[in-house]
């Protein structure tokens, strides 16, 4: 194969016949992929859930992951918030003229190994190719289907006054990673992004309980804003305690120097738990046994105290209001 | 290695200082002396007193004002208007760090120019803006140099840099300003100035002492909870001595002498100039202006840029609140036709603005006022 993608790859002759078979195929081979139109899959006795996501994260490859893993990530851990059990992903590729080969090749393989590690299959795909400069590199896009586990009712609407918040690990690691690897700032620290398929984690805690009101992934902007949804979409008030919210050193260390709230940093591997406060502590016991949530912490609780606000108890024992999202234009990051 | 020697024994000072803040905290809530105000000059330390909610810790008699501090909150909209003008030369590639980008001008803002066509970028540091003048021989790079001691050195550093390597499309458009100077002018506003911890790393406690002696009070402050209480617990029990003082709390990072190496920079590029606050006036010598062998670099000179004074909206009280007479939620504006995301002033623009502050801290200014304190 050449070195570089070019425009006769995406123009649906040998080329792109070569790319998907030498490459793709090759990665993402099972039973449902086939060289039809169209995959014909079972369909899950119960309830499905459907989501779809684009991520044109600059630059694709960072510390802990690169845009290939983040596609399954964000995909299923939109499914399992819902509770879905992933089964089925399509893949759409937009790469940019020029775009080297054994990059492309990277990308496929790291997006394989995390579908496969997060038990979904790559069912159908699609790839186009843009003239240099009309995309940044490579832009994807996935589907994703999955059954929702009998018994769970999950929402950002559900969550009642006495719910325990959790969170699944330490927060702001994707964003902060992604910005140190722009290298804007002149920063170095070691700081690797949390990007983490999350279905075995929440399969994990609804084998503990399906009492869970609310399970929402954090993403672009952060815990901050997923508190703010909720406290929004279910009219409840959230007293967070910003001394158990968990920070990794190094990232604390460069929100410090450039301003920045962890809180409203991106996570690509975190999620945020509503549950009655009784469940916390067998929560939090499975918890701490996986693979990516051993950091897991109770961070706050609903309140039918000023409704639809995120109040912080701070360091020194004061209360302050959460401040909203911005909605400023950082940089994409996902 | 010496420096970082240095950095790692000051920051291994920060434990003493947490040991400090478990009095201070009972130094401020106790205080029962005469009524004082107490100005943090500096954004940051403005954001940082919200975040931690500092204000409901402190007893009635100790009001904090929120000051000038802000470089771009004190940029006169006749600058953005100049700024605007210079985009619509040819040829020229303006470029600014993010939180200029939005200030009301006269007619627009650098990112309405943008959006109609004008050439603005974003950069984090001016070394980026002269990367781009040695990259593009044969475009104007313009970077907008607004800021005090903190942000002025890099900047000229890179003029410093464009003239030694004979890079000649690069230039500054200069609104830089001194605090020292402002503090006589702000003396009858407060009874004693929280200092601001960035500037004064490059400052030292200089100019503190000779304001010391001039009558006015203050105390250089970091930006931690412990290290804002331990500041406003020395500001309180020196204040009851009665005698003008100059304190360093914050001198884990903050040294008697500052940088002599910036100031030298500073005084071999610039000298003081008269200067336009946004809401105060000019001040006399608060302003630094290229020195005329680097004319070449100066994008006013340059470019035959008008003076212009530019027409803020009237109705906007970001001058009273700069001289911390109102607070924000007494301007008519605020939460009303002046949000963060259709600002009037510059103070709602900046994120180190006085009225974002509030704006983000109040829940809009509505019946969350209360985790405002006073």
């Amino acid at each position: 194969m050449e070195d570089v993608i070019t425009l006769a790859h995406g123009a649906g002759g040998r080329k792109t016949s070569a790319l998907i078979r030498d490459l793709f195929k090759k990665y993402f081979e099972n039973e449902f992929l086939t060289a039809d139109d169209a995959a014909v899959l079972p369909a899950p006795t119960g309830k499905m859930a459907m989501t779809t996501d684009g991520f044109i994260v600059s630059p694709w490859n960072f510390p802990g992951g690169n845009v290939g893993r983040l596609s399954v990530c964000g995909t299923v851990n939109d499914l399992a918030s819902m509770g879905a059990k992933p089964l089925y992903l399509t893949c759409s590729f937009v790469i940019e003229e020029g775009f080297p080969v054994k990059d492309l090749d990277l990308i496929a393989r790291s997006l394989a190994e995390t579908a496969k590690e997060a038990g979904v299959a790559i069912v159908a795909g699609d790839t186009k190719v843009a003239g240099r400069g009309q995309v940044d590199g490579i832009f994807i896009t996935t589907t994703g289907v999955g059954e929702i586990t009998p018994g769970t009712d999950l929402s950002g609407a559900h969550a009642k006054p006495g719910d325990a918040i959790l969170v699944t690990g330490d927060i702001g690691r994707h964003g902060c990673a992604i910005l140190l690897a722009r290298d804007n700032y002149g920063i170095e620290a070691d700081v690797t992004s949390d990007d983490a398929p999350l279905w075995g984690t929440v399969r994990d805690m609804l084998s503990v309980t399906d009492d869970i009101h609310v399970l929402r992934d954090a993403t672009r902007g952060g815990v901050g804003t997923v508190l703010h949804e909720i406290a929004d979409e279910s009219h409840a008030g959230i007293s967070l305690m910003r001394e158990n919210v968990p920070v990794d050193p190094s990232v604390a260390g460069v929100c410090g120097m450039l301003g920045l709230d962890p809180l409203y940093l991106a996570c690509e591997g975190r999620m945020v738990i509503f549950t009655p406060q009784g469940n916390a502590p067998a929560l939090l016991a499975k918890l701490h046994e996986g693979k990516y949530s051993a950091n897991a912490a109770l961070i706050g609780e609903v309140t039918s105290d000023h409704p639809g606000r995120v109040v912080v108890t701070t360091e020194i024992g004061t209360q302050t209001l959460l401040p909203e999202p911005t909605g400023e234009l950082l940089p994409r990051i996902c | 290695m010496a420096e970082d020697k240095t950095n790692a024994v000051r920051e291994s000072a920060a434990p003493e200082m947490h040991f400090q803040a478990k009095n201070a905290l009972a130094i401020v809530k106790i205080y029962s002396g005469r009524p004082v105000r107490i100005m943090e000059v500096c954004g940051t330390h403005t954001h940082a007193i919200f975040r931690y909610g500092i204000r409901s810790l402190l007893p009635e008699n100790v009001n904090l004002i929120s000051g000038p501090g802000c470089p771009v909150c004190v940029t006169e909209t006749g600058y953005i208007d100049e700024a605007v003008f210079l985009t619509k030369k040819e040829n020229v590639t303006l470029t600014t760090f993010g939180d200029l980008i939005r200030v009301p001008g006269s007619e627009t803002s650098l990112a309405g120019a943008r959006a109609n066509g004008a050439d603005v970028r974003i950069v984090y540091s001016p070394f980026d803006a002269l990367k781009m003048a040695g990259d593009n021989p044969n475009r104007e790079i313009v970077f907008l140099s607004v800021g005090f001691e903190t942000t002025v050195p890099a900047e000229l550093l890179c003029v410093k840099r464009a003239k030694e390597a004979g890079i000649r499309n690069f230039s500054l458009l200069v609104a830089n300003k001194t605090m020292d100077n402002a503090y006589p002018v702000l003396k009858d506003s407060a009874d004693a100035f929280l200092y601001p911890g960035h500037v004064s790393t490059m400052t030292g406690m200089g100019i503190y002492r000779k304001l010391q002696k001039e009558g006015i009070s203050g105390a250089v402050c970091g930006f931690t909870a412990d290290e804002i209480l331990t500041a406003l617990a020395v500001l309180l029990t020196k204040l009851g001595e009665g005698r003008p003082f100059a304190e360093n709390c914050y001198p884990r990072v903050v040294t008697e002498e500052g940088s002599p190496a910036a100031r030298t920079l500073i005084a071999e590029l610039t000298c003081p100039c008269d200067t336009v606050w946004r809401g105060i006036g000019v001040i006399p010598g608060s302003g630094l202006a290229l020195r005329e062998e680097y004319a070449a670099w100066d994008a006013a000179k340059k470019f035959s840029v008008p003076h212009l004074s530019g027409h803020p909206n009237p109705a906007c009280r970001c001058g009273d609140i700069l001289r911390g007479e109102i607070r924000p939620p007494e301007c008519p504006l605020f939460g009303r036709t002046c949000t963060p995301d259709h600002p009037v002033g510059a103070c709602m623009v900046s994120s180190e603005g006085t009225c974002a502050a509030y704006y983000k801290y109040s829940g809009h200014g509505d019946a969350a006022g209360a985790f405002l304190g006073r």
